[in-house]
Protein backbone atom coordinates (compact mmCIF):
# COMPACT_ATOMS: atom_id res chain seq x y z
CA UNK A 1 0.00 0.00 0.00
CA UNK A 2 1.31 3.44 -0.76
CA UNK A 3 1.44 6.36 1.51
CA UNK A 4 0.77 4.50 4.78
CA UNK A 5 1.61 6.99 7.48
CA UNK A 6 3.18 6.08 10.57
CA UNK A 7 0.62 5.76 13.71
CA UNK A 8 2.59 7.16 17.43
CA UNK A 9 0.90 7.04 20.82
CA UNK A 10 1.95 9.02 23.25
CA UNK A 11 1.16 8.59 27.08
CA UNK A 12 -2.27 7.44 25.33
CA UNK A 13 -4.91 7.07 28.56
CA UNK A 14 -8.79 6.38 28.48
CA UNK A 15 -10.53 6.20 31.27
CA UNK A 16 -14.35 6.69 32.07
CA UNK A 17 -16.52 7.19 34.32
CA UNK A 18 -18.17 3.94 36.97
CA UNK A 19 -21.60 3.91 37.35
CA UNK A 20 -22.94 4.59 40.62
CA UNK A 21 -19.34 5.30 41.71
CA UNK A 22 -17.20 8.77 42.01
CA UNK A 23 -14.14 7.00 40.70
CA UNK A 24 -13.03 6.04 36.98
CA UNK A 25 -12.04 3.43 35.54
CA UNK A 26 -9.19 3.66 34.08
CA UNK A 27 -9.09 1.36 30.76
CA UNK A 28 -5.51 2.44 29.48
CA UNK A 29 -3.01 5.00 30.59
CA UNK A 30 0.38 5.64 29.25
CA UNK A 31 0.58 3.65 26.56
CA UNK A 32 3.30 5.11 24.16
CA UNK A 33 4.14 3.18 21.02
CA UNK A 34 4.67 3.75 17.33
CA UNK A 35 3.36 2.00 14.62
CA UNK A 36 5.21 1.93 11.30
CA UNK A 37 3.58 1.95 7.89
CA UNK A 38 3.79 -1.73 6.63
CA UNK A 39 4.28 -3.19 9.98
CA UNK A 40 2.52 -6.31 11.30
CA UNK A 41 1.73 -5.85 15.09
CA UNK A 42 0.20 -8.04 17.48
CA UNK A 43 -1.49 -6.90 20.54
CA UNK A 44 -2.12 -9.83 22.82
CA UNK A 45 -3.02 -9.26 26.58
CA UNK A 46 -5.65 -11.20 29.01
CA UNK A 47 -9.31 -10.49 28.79
CA UNK A 48 -10.07 -7.03 29.34
CA UNK A 49 -6.44 -5.97 29.56
CA UNK A 50 -7.77 -2.95 27.24
CA UNK A 51 -6.34 -4.19 24.14
CA UNK A 52 -10.01 -3.66 22.47
CA UNK A 53 -10.07 -0.77 23.92
CA UNK A 54 -7.23 0.72 22.18
CA UNK A 55 -7.75 -0.66 18.58
CA UNK A 56 -11.14 1.03 18.82
CA UNK A 57 -9.03 4.33 20.08
CA UNK A 58 -6.89 3.99 16.73
CA UNK A 59 -9.81 3.23 14.56
CA UNK A 60 -11.17 6.73 16.18
CA UNK A 61 -14.15 5.07 17.25
CA UNK A 62 -13.14 6.17 20.92
CA UNK A 63 -11.42 9.75 22.03
CA UNK A 64 -8.56 8.79 24.60
CA UNK A 65 -9.01 10.87 27.78
CA UNK A 66 -4.93 11.76 28.02
CA UNK A 67 -2.23 12.44 26.23
CA UNK A 68 -2.33 12.04 21.83
CA UNK A 69 -1.83 10.20 18.97
CA UNK A 70 -1.16 10.86 15.26
CA UNK A 71 -4.37 11.70 13.36
CA UNK A 72 -5.86 9.39 11.05
CA UNK A 73 -8.63 9.89 9.13
CA UNK A 74 -11.18 7.08 9.60
CA UNK A 75 -10.98 6.21 5.55
CA UNK A 76 -7.35 4.85 5.89
CA UNK A 77 -8.77 2.15 8.13
CA UNK A 78 -9.93 -1.28 7.69
CA UNK A 79 -11.28 -2.58 10.66
CA UNK A 80 -12.25 -6.34 11.14
CA UNK A 81 -14.15 -6.93 14.41
CA UNK A 82 -14.33 -10.12 16.25
CA UNK A 83 -17.96 -11.29 15.28
CA UNK A 84 -18.62 -11.25 11.20
CA UNK A 85 -20.84 -7.86 11.62
CA UNK A 86 -22.14 -8.39 8.05
CA UNK A 87 -25.83 -7.51 6.89
CA UNK A 88 -28.30 -10.44 6.84
CA UNK A 89 -30.27 -8.86 4.29
CA UNK A 90 -27.54 -8.14 1.93
CA UNK A 91 -25.61 -10.12 -0.51
CA UNK A 92 -22.11 -11.29 0.41
CA UNK A 93 -21.19 -8.64 -2.84
CA UNK A 94 -23.41 -6.01 -1.25
CA UNK A 95 -21.66 -6.11 2.34
CA UNK A 96 -18.41 -5.99 0.81
CA UNK A 97 -19.23 -2.85 -1.28
CA UNK A 98 -21.26 -1.25 1.02
CA UNK A 99 -18.62 0.61 2.97
CA UNK A 100 -17.74 1.76 -0.71
CA UNK A 101 -20.90 3.02 -1.92
CA UNK A 102 -21.33 5.26 1.53
CA UNK A 103 -17.90 6.67 1.07
CA UNK A 104 -18.28 7.05 -2.35
CA UNK A 105 -20.21 10.54 -1.62
CA UNK A 106 -17.15 12.06 -0.44
CA UNK A 107 -14.36 9.80 -2.81
CA UNK A 108 -16.69 9.57 -5.76
CA UNK A 109 -15.74 6.15 -7.32
CA UNK A 110 -16.98 5.09 -9.99
CA UNK A 111 -19.50 1.98 -10.11
CA UNK A 112 -17.23 0.24 -12.21
CA UNK A 113 -14.34 0.89 -9.86
CA UNK A 114 -16.05 0.01 -6.55
CA UNK A 115 -16.93 -3.23 -8.74
CA UNK A 116 -13.34 -4.01 -9.21
CA UNK A 117 -12.08 -3.43 -6.06
CA UNK A 118 -15.05 -6.10 -4.29
CA UNK A 119 -14.31 -9.04 -6.65
CA UNK A 120 -10.36 -8.49 -6.19
CA UNK A 121 -11.15 -8.61 -2.38
CA UNK A 122 -13.61 -11.62 -2.88
CA UNK A 123 -10.73 -13.18 -4.57
CA UNK A 124 -8.11 -12.69 -1.92
CA UNK A 125 -10.68 -14.19 0.79
CA UNK A 126 -11.70 -16.67 -1.51
CA UNK A 127 -14.98 -16.34 -1.83
CA UNK A 128 -15.21 -15.00 -5.54
CA UNK A 129 -18.18 -18.06 -6.00
CA UNK A 130 -20.30 -17.07 -3.43
CA UNK A 131 -20.67 -13.30 -4.10
CA UNK A 132 -24.49 -14.21 -4.20
CA UNK A 133 -24.93 -16.08 -0.77
CA UNK A 134 -26.74 -14.26 2.10
CA UNK A 135 -24.79 -14.54 5.16
CA UNK A 136 -26.88 -16.85 6.44
CA UNK A 137 -25.94 -19.56 4.49
CA UNK A 138 -22.34 -19.16 4.79
CA UNK A 139 -20.07 -20.94 7.49
CA UNK A 140 -18.09 -18.94 10.62
CA UNK A 141 -15.01 -19.11 8.63
CA UNK A 142 -16.72 -17.78 5.90
CA UNK A 143 -18.60 -14.97 6.99
CA UNK A 144 -15.14 -13.94 8.61
CA UNK A 145 -13.62 -13.57 4.92
CA UNK A 146 -16.18 -11.36 4.15
CA UNK A 147 -15.73 -9.71 6.94
CA UNK A 148 -11.91 -9.62 6.24
CA UNK A 149 -13.51 -8.90 2.41
CA UNK A 150 -14.97 -5.73 3.38
CA UNK A 151 -12.21 -4.17 5.21
CA UNK A 152 -9.83 -5.22 2.50
CA UNK A 153 -12.06 -3.59 -0.30
CA UNK A 154 -11.76 -0.01 0.76
CA UNK A 155 -7.90 -0.98 0.17
CA UNK A 156 -6.63 0.81 3.45
CA UNK A 157 -3.13 1.78 4.44
CA UNK A 158 -3.94 0.74 7.90
CA UNK A 159 -5.57 -2.85 8.99
CA UNK A 160 -7.33 -3.27 12.23
CA UNK A 161 -8.31 -6.69 13.70
CA UNK A 162 -10.03 -7.09 17.27
CA UNK A 163 -9.43 -10.97 17.72
CA UNK A 164 -11.32 -11.78 14.23
CA UNK A 165 -10.61 -15.42 14.37
CA UNK A 166 -10.98 -16.14 17.90
CA UNK A 167 -14.10 -17.39 17.40
CA UNK A 168 -13.57 -20.06 15.06
CA UNK A 169 -12.27 -23.37 15.09
CA UNK A 170 -8.71 -23.67 14.90
CA UNK A 171 -7.88 -25.58 11.29
CA UNK A 172 -9.94 -22.28 9.74
CA UNK A 173 -8.35 -20.14 12.00
CA UNK A 174 -4.96 -21.98 10.92
CA UNK A 175 -5.68 -21.35 7.34
CA UNK A 176 -6.73 -17.60 7.70
CA UNK A 177 -3.61 -16.53 9.79
CA UNK A 178 -2.18 -18.32 6.42
CA UNK A 179 -3.94 -16.05 4.37
CA UNK A 180 -3.85 -12.82 6.58
CA UNK A 181 0.16 -13.59 6.31
CA UNK A 182 -0.08 -13.78 2.48
CA UNK A 183 -2.32 -10.60 2.05
CA UNK A 184 0.10 -8.35 4.18
CA UNK A 185 3.15 -9.74 2.33
CA UNK A 186 1.75 -8.74 -0.99
CA UNK A 187 -0.22 -5.21 -0.43
CA UNK A 188 2.07 -4.16 3.09
CA UNK A 189 -0.58 -2.39 4.92
CA UNK A 190 0.34 -1.53 8.52
CA UNK A 191 -1.97 -4.22 10.16
CA UNK A 192 -2.56 -4.29 13.95
CA UNK A 193 -3.89 -7.38 15.39
CA UNK A 194 -5.48 -8.40 18.69
CA UNK A 195 -5.27 -11.50 20.28
CA UNK A 196 -5.56 -13.37 23.62
CA UNK A 197 -3.66 -16.33 21.87
CA UNK A 198 0.15 -16.60 22.48
CA UNK A 199 0.69 -18.72 19.37
CA UNK A 200 -1.49 -16.92 16.92
CA UNK A 201 0.64 -13.23 17.97
CA UNK A 202 4.26 -15.37 17.74
CA UNK A 203 3.06 -17.12 14.25
CA UNK A 204 1.48 -13.77 12.71
CA UNK A 205 3.24 -11.05 14.04
CA UNK A 206 6.85 -9.00 13.60
CA UNK A 207 6.57 -7.92 16.90
CA UNK A 208 3.83 -8.30 19.94
CA UNK A 209 3.01 -5.39 22.62
CA UNK A 210 1.87 -7.62 25.81
CA UNK A 211 -0.86 -5.42 27.45
CA UNK A 212 -1.66 -6.09 30.95
CA UNK A 213 -4.16 -4.40 33.06
CA UNK A 214 -4.23 -1.38 30.95
CA UNK A 215 -0.29 -0.42 30.51
CA UNK A 216 2.26 -1.64 27.89
CA UNK A 217 3.73 -4.16 29.68
CA UNK A 218 6.59 -5.64 26.81
CA UNK A 219 7.30 -4.91 23.13
CA UNK A 220 8.76 -8.44 21.89
CA UNK A 221 10.38 -8.48 18.45
CA UNK A 222 9.76 -11.86 16.86
CA UNK A 223 12.47 -13.27 14.71
CA UNK A 224 11.10 -14.69 11.70
CA UNK A 225 12.05 -15.51 8.14
CA UNK A 226 11.98 -13.38 4.87
CA UNK A 227 9.69 -16.22 3.45
CA UNK A 228 6.89 -16.71 5.04
CA UNK A 229 5.55 -20.97 5.27
CA UNK A 230 3.48 -22.86 7.33
CA UNK A 231 6.99 -24.32 8.76
CA UNK A 232 7.16 -21.38 10.16
CA UNK A 233 5.61 -22.71 13.70
CA UNK A 234 8.07 -26.31 14.03
CA UNK A 235 10.95 -23.19 13.78
CA UNK A 236 13.07 -22.49 16.39
CA UNK A 237 11.93 -19.29 16.56
CA UNK A 238 8.48 -19.38 16.88
CA UNK A 239 8.98 -21.36 20.10
CA UNK A 240 11.30 -18.26 21.65
CA UNK A 241 8.68 -15.68 20.58
CA UNK A 242 5.86 -18.15 21.72
CA UNK A 243 7.83 -18.45 25.35
CA UNK A 244 8.68 -14.95 25.75
CA UNK A 245 5.49 -13.48 25.07
CA UNK A 246 3.97 -16.15 27.91
CA UNK A 247 6.68 -15.08 30.07
CA UNK A 248 5.89 -11.39 29.77
CA UNK A 249 2.00 -12.08 30.44
CA UNK A 250 2.90 -14.04 33.45
CA UNK A 251 5.80 -11.85 34.93
CA UNK A 252 4.68 -10.87 38.20
CA UNK A 253 6.15 -7.72 38.09
CA UNK A 254 3.48 -4.68 37.15
CA UNK A 255 5.05 -2.15 34.57
CA UNK A 256 6.61 -1.61 31.17
CA UNK A 257 10.01 -3.93 30.81
CA UNK B 1 -48.85 -33.35 1.33
CA UNK B 2 -49.38 -34.06 4.99
CA UNK B 3 -48.89 -30.23 5.80
CA UNK B 4 -51.85 -29.60 3.25
CA UNK B 5 -53.76 -31.87 4.95
CA UNK B 6 -53.10 -30.19 7.69
CA UNK B 7 -54.37 -26.66 6.83
CA UNK B 8 -57.83 -28.29 6.00
CA UNK B 9 -58.81 -29.59 9.47
CA UNK B 10 -59.79 -25.74 10.33
CA UNK B 11 -61.82 -25.72 7.32
CA UNK B 12 -63.06 -29.14 8.66
CA UNK B 13 -63.96 -27.60 12.02
CA UNK B 14 -65.45 -24.64 10.80
CA UNK B 15 -67.79 -26.59 8.22
CA UNK B 16 -69.14 -28.91 11.07
CA UNK B 17 -69.63 -26.23 13.54
CA UNK B 18 -72.02 -24.88 10.54
CA UNK B 19 -73.84 -28.07 10.02
CA UNK B 20 -74.47 -28.59 13.99
CA UNK B 21 -75.58 -24.65 14.08
CA UNK B 22 -77.89 -25.30 11.62
CA UNK B 23 -79.27 -28.78 12.76
CA UNK B 24 -79.76 -27.30 16.08
CA UNK B 25 -81.40 -24.00 15.33
CA UNK B 26 -84.19 -26.44 13.28
CA UNK B 27 -84.41 -29.01 16.16
CA UNK B 28 -84.88 -26.31 18.62
CA UNK B 29 -87.09 -24.31 16.55
CA UNK B 30 -85.08 -21.05 18.16
CA UNK B 31 -87.16 -17.95 16.66
CA UNK B 32 -84.88 -16.47 13.77
CA UNK B 33 -84.79 -12.83 15.31
CA UNK B 34 -82.78 -14.46 18.38
CA UNK B 35 -80.33 -17.28 16.05
CA UNK B 36 -80.72 -17.82 12.23
CA UNK B 37 -79.70 -20.65 10.91
CA UNK B 38 -76.56 -20.49 8.32
CA UNK B 39 -78.86 -21.05 5.59
CA UNK B 40 -80.76 -17.54 6.43
CA UNK B 41 -77.42 -15.73 7.12
CA UNK B 42 -76.40 -16.72 3.63
CA UNK B 43 -79.51 -15.87 2.20
CA UNK B 44 -79.65 -12.46 3.46
CA UNK B 45 -76.01 -11.85 2.40
CA UNK B 46 -76.89 -12.64 -1.16
CA UNK B 47 -80.69 -10.23 -1.04
CA UNK B 48 -79.02 -7.30 0.62
CA UNK B 49 -75.44 -7.81 -1.59
CA UNK B 50 -75.50 -4.70 -3.19
CA UNK B 51 -75.83 -2.60 0.33
CA UNK B 52 -73.47 -5.01 2.19
CA UNK B 53 -70.74 -4.46 -0.65
CA UNK B 54 -71.07 -0.92 -0.47
CA UNK B 55 -70.74 -0.53 3.51
CA UNK B 56 -68.09 -2.96 3.25
CA UNK B 57 -66.23 -1.10 1.09
CA UNK B 58 -66.97 2.04 3.46
CA UNK B 59 -65.71 0.72 6.53
CA UNK B 60 -62.48 -0.87 4.28
CA UNK B 61 -61.98 2.80 3.22
CA UNK B 62 -61.76 3.92 6.25
CA UNK B 63 -59.90 1.57 7.45
CA UNK B 64 -57.07 1.25 4.76
CA UNK B 65 -57.10 5.35 5.50
CA UNK B 66 -56.48 4.72 9.13
CA UNK B 67 -53.52 2.12 8.89
CA UNK B 68 -52.22 4.14 6.32
CA UNK B 69 -51.60 6.63 8.73
CA UNK B 70 -50.85 5.26 11.72
CA UNK B 71 -48.09 3.54 9.07
CA UNK B 72 -46.82 6.98 8.36
CA UNK B 73 -47.05 8.58 11.51
CA UNK B 74 -45.28 5.61 13.65
CA UNK B 75 -42.68 5.01 11.50
CA UNK B 76 -42.53 9.13 11.04
CA UNK B 77 -42.12 9.72 14.81
CA UNK B 78 -39.88 6.32 15.61
CA UNK B 79 -37.65 7.84 13.48
CA UNK B 80 -37.87 11.42 14.77
CA UNK B 81 -37.80 9.74 18.64
CA UNK B 82 -34.67 7.83 18.10
CA UNK B 83 -32.74 10.51 16.24
CA UNK B 84 -33.52 13.11 19.60
CA UNK B 85 -34.04 11.87 22.38
CA UNK B 86 -35.31 15.61 23.77
CA UNK B 87 -38.23 15.42 21.83
CA UNK B 88 -38.97 11.38 22.76
CA UNK B 89 -38.73 12.60 26.09
CA UNK B 90 -40.92 15.57 25.61
CA UNK B 91 -43.37 13.78 23.42
CA UNK B 92 -44.00 10.41 25.03
CA UNK B 93 -46.31 11.20 27.89
CA UNK B 94 -48.99 12.68 25.17
CA UNK B 95 -48.44 9.80 23.17
CA UNK B 96 -48.96 7.64 26.00
CA UNK B 97 -51.95 9.64 27.06
CA UNK B 98 -53.48 9.44 23.66
CA UNK B 99 -53.32 6.02 23.68
CA UNK B 100 -54.61 4.82 27.32
CA UNK B 101 -57.50 7.09 27.12
CA UNK B 102 -60.28 5.18 25.83
CA UNK B 103 -61.49 6.21 22.31
CA UNK B 104 -64.80 5.91 22.91
CA UNK B 105 -64.29 8.95 25.65
CA UNK B 106 -62.81 11.22 23.25
CA UNK B 107 -64.92 10.32 19.87
CA UNK B 108 -67.52 12.67 20.37
CA UNK B 109 -65.26 15.83 20.56
CA UNK B 110 -63.73 14.63 17.56
CA UNK B 111 -66.96 14.54 15.75
CA UNK B 112 -67.88 17.45 17.15
CA UNK B 113 -64.65 19.56 16.20
CA UNK B 114 -63.89 17.73 12.13
CA UNK B 115 -66.80 15.97 12.03
CA UNK B 116 -69.55 18.41 11.20
CA UNK B 117 -68.68 19.03 7.41
CA UNK B 118 -66.87 15.65 7.14
CA UNK B 119 -68.17 12.19 9.17
CA UNK B 120 -64.97 9.97 7.41
CA UNK B 121 -62.47 12.26 8.24
CA UNK B 122 -63.43 12.23 11.62
CA UNK B 123 -63.98 8.51 11.55
CA UNK B 124 -60.45 7.77 10.10
CA UNK B 125 -58.72 9.98 12.69
CA UNK B 126 -60.68 7.90 15.72
CA UNK B 127 -59.54 4.48 13.92
CA UNK B 128 -55.58 6.24 13.65
CA UNK B 129 -55.71 7.22 17.20
CA UNK B 130 -56.48 3.31 18.54
CA UNK B 131 -54.14 1.70 15.42
CA UNK B 132 -50.99 3.58 15.44
CA UNK B 133 -49.55 3.40 19.12
CA UNK B 134 -48.26 -0.45 18.41
CA UNK B 135 -46.45 0.85 14.94
CA UNK B 136 -44.70 3.58 16.70
CA UNK B 137 -43.96 1.72 19.87
CA UNK B 138 -42.64 -1.46 17.30
CA UNK B 139 -40.87 0.67 15.23
CA UNK B 140 -38.79 2.43 17.82
CA UNK B 141 -37.93 -0.90 19.45
CA UNK B 142 -36.85 -2.04 16.21
CA UNK B 143 -35.04 1.12 15.34
CA UNK B 144 -33.10 0.79 18.47
CA UNK B 145 -32.20 -3.08 18.52
CA UNK B 146 -29.14 -2.71 15.66
CA UNK B 147 -26.27 -4.22 16.82
CA UNK B 148 -23.56 -1.30 18.09
CA UNK B 149 -21.01 -3.20 16.21
CA UNK B 150 -22.84 -2.74 13.06
CA UNK B 151 -23.45 0.92 13.69
CA UNK B 152 -19.44 1.41 14.13
CA UNK B 153 -19.04 -0.64 10.65
CA UNK B 154 -21.09 2.72 9.79
CA UNK B 155 -19.16 4.98 11.58
CA UNK B 156 -15.58 3.73 9.81
CA UNK B 157 -17.53 4.05 6.32
CA UNK B 158 -18.39 7.87 7.17
CA UNK B 159 -22.08 6.77 6.82
CA UNK B 160 -24.36 10.00 7.01
CA UNK B 161 -27.19 9.64 9.33
CA UNK B 162 -29.49 9.26 6.29
CA UNK B 163 -27.44 6.37 4.71
CA UNK B 164 -26.93 5.02 8.47
CA UNK B 165 -30.67 4.91 8.49
CA UNK B 166 -31.67 3.33 4.84
CA UNK B 167 -28.78 1.19 4.84
CA UNK B 168 -28.75 -0.48 8.68
CA UNK B 169 -31.79 0.80 10.48
CA UNK B 170 -34.92 0.53 8.56
CA UNK B 171 -33.74 -2.96 7.45
CA UNK B 172 -32.56 -4.14 10.61
CA UNK B 173 -36.19 -2.71 12.16
CA UNK B 174 -37.94 -4.49 9.45
CA UNK B 175 -38.97 -7.28 11.51
CA UNK B 176 -40.24 -5.42 14.07
CA UNK B 177 -41.84 -3.20 12.38
CA UNK B 178 -44.22 -5.53 10.17
CA UNK B 179 -45.35 -6.86 13.72
CA UNK B 180 -46.09 -3.64 14.34
CA UNK B 181 -48.00 -3.41 11.49
CA UNK B 182 -49.71 -6.13 12.08
CA UNK B 183 -51.14 -5.32 15.50
CA UNK B 184 -52.21 -2.09 13.71
CA UNK B 185 -53.73 -3.14 10.96
CA UNK B 186 -56.12 -5.28 13.15
CA UNK B 187 -56.50 -2.28 15.10
CA UNK B 188 -57.58 -0.12 12.58
CA UNK B 189 -60.69 -2.40 11.71
CA UNK B 190 -61.43 -2.33 15.15
CA UNK B 191 -61.21 1.43 15.52
CA UNK B 192 -63.15 1.80 12.20
CA UNK B 193 -66.06 -0.29 13.42
CA UNK B 194 -65.89 1.56 16.88
CA UNK B 195 -65.68 4.91 15.02
CA UNK B 196 -68.62 4.44 13.30
CA UNK B 197 -70.72 2.96 16.23
CA UNK B 198 -69.99 6.51 18.04
CA UNK B 199 -70.74 7.90 14.80
CA UNK B 200 -74.46 6.42 15.15
CA UNK B 201 -75.70 7.52 12.16
CA UNK B 202 -76.02 10.09 9.26
CA UNK B 203 -73.51 9.89 6.29
CA UNK B 204 -71.52 7.15 7.16
CA UNK B 205 -72.91 3.83 6.26
CA UNK B 206 -69.84 1.29 6.81
CA UNK B 207 -70.64 -2.48 8.06
CA UNK B 208 -70.97 -1.41 11.59
CA UNK B 209 -73.80 0.76 11.04
CA UNK B 210 -75.59 -1.99 9.05
CA UNK B 211 -74.91 -3.97 12.61
CA UNK B 212 -76.76 -1.18 14.27
CA UNK B 213 -79.65 -0.77 11.97
CA UNK B 214 -80.15 -4.32 11.10
CA UNK B 215 -80.56 -4.99 15.23
CA UNK B 216 -83.07 -2.21 15.22
CA UNK B 217 -84.86 -3.75 13.12
CA UNK B 218 -84.38 -7.12 14.33
CA UNK B 219 -83.26 -8.51 11.03
CA UNK B 220 -80.62 -10.81 13.09
CA UNK B 221 -79.53 -12.59 9.58
CA UNK B 222 -78.55 -9.52 7.77
CA UNK B 223 -76.46 -8.42 11.23
CA UNK B 224 -74.69 -12.10 11.27
CA UNK B 225 -73.82 -11.54 7.10
CA UNK B 226 -72.36 -7.81 8.27
CA UNK B 227 -70.48 -9.69 10.77
CA UNK B 228 -68.89 -12.35 8.82
CA UNK B 229 -67.84 -9.92 6.08
CA UNK B 230 -66.14 -7.75 9.33
CA UNK B 231 -64.28 -11.22 10.41
CA UNK B 232 -63.72 -11.53 6.52
CA UNK B 233 -62.23 -8.44 6.34
CA UNK B 234 -60.34 -8.49 9.36
CA UNK B 235 -58.93 -12.40 8.73
CA UNK B 236 -57.67 -10.87 4.74
CA UNK B 237 -55.70 -7.52 6.36
CA UNK B 238 -54.00 -10.12 9.03
CA UNK B 239 -53.43 -12.75 5.92
CA UNK B 240 -52.10 -9.90 3.64
CA UNK B 241 -49.79 -8.38 6.17
CA UNK B 242 -48.69 -11.97 7.43
CA UNK B 243 -47.63 -12.89 3.67
CA UNK B 244 -45.94 -9.66 2.94
CA UNK B 245 -43.82 -10.25 6.13
CA UNK B 246 -43.00 -13.65 4.60
CA UNK B 247 -41.97 -11.98 0.98
CA UNK B 248 -39.98 -9.30 2.91
CA UNK B 249 -38.19 -11.29 5.15
CA UNK B 250 -38.07 -15.21 4.49
CA UNK B 251 -34.97 -14.48 2.91
CA UNK B 252 -32.49 -13.27 5.17
CA UNK B 253 -34.46 -13.46 8.69
CA UNK B 254 -33.95 -16.32 11.11
CA UNK B 255 -37.30 -16.74 11.89
CA UNK B 256 -38.10 -17.84 8.29
CA UNK B 257 -35.12 -20.48 8.38
CA UNK B 258 -35.76 -24.21 7.61
CA UNK B 259 -35.03 -26.04 10.61
CA UNK B 260 -31.93 -28.53 9.53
Amino acid sequence: MTGAPELALNNLGLSYPQRGSEAEVVALRDITASFPAGSFTALVGPSGCGKSSLLRLLAGLLSPTQGDMSAVTQSDIGFVFQEPTLLAWRSVYENVALPLKIANRKSGLRAQEIDTRVREALTLVGLETRAKALPRELSGGMKMRVSLARALAKRPPILLMDEPFAALDELTRFRLDDDLRAIWQRQKPTIIFVTHSVTEAAYLAERALVIRAGSLHAEIKIERPKKHTDNFRAAPNFHAACAAISQALADPKEGTS
Amino acid sequence: MRAFLLRLIPLGVGIAMLGIWELSVHLTQVPIFVLPPPSAIGHALVDNFATLMGSLWVTLRITALAFFWALVSGLALAIIFTRARLIELALYPYVVTLQVTPVVAIAPLILIWVGFDNVDRALVIIAWIVAFFPMLTNAVQGLRSTEPQLHDVMTLAGASWWQRLYYLELPAALPAMLTGAKISGGLALIGAVVAEFVAGSGASTGLAWRIIEAGNRLEIATLFAALALLSALGIALFYALTLLEWLVLRRWHDSFAKSP
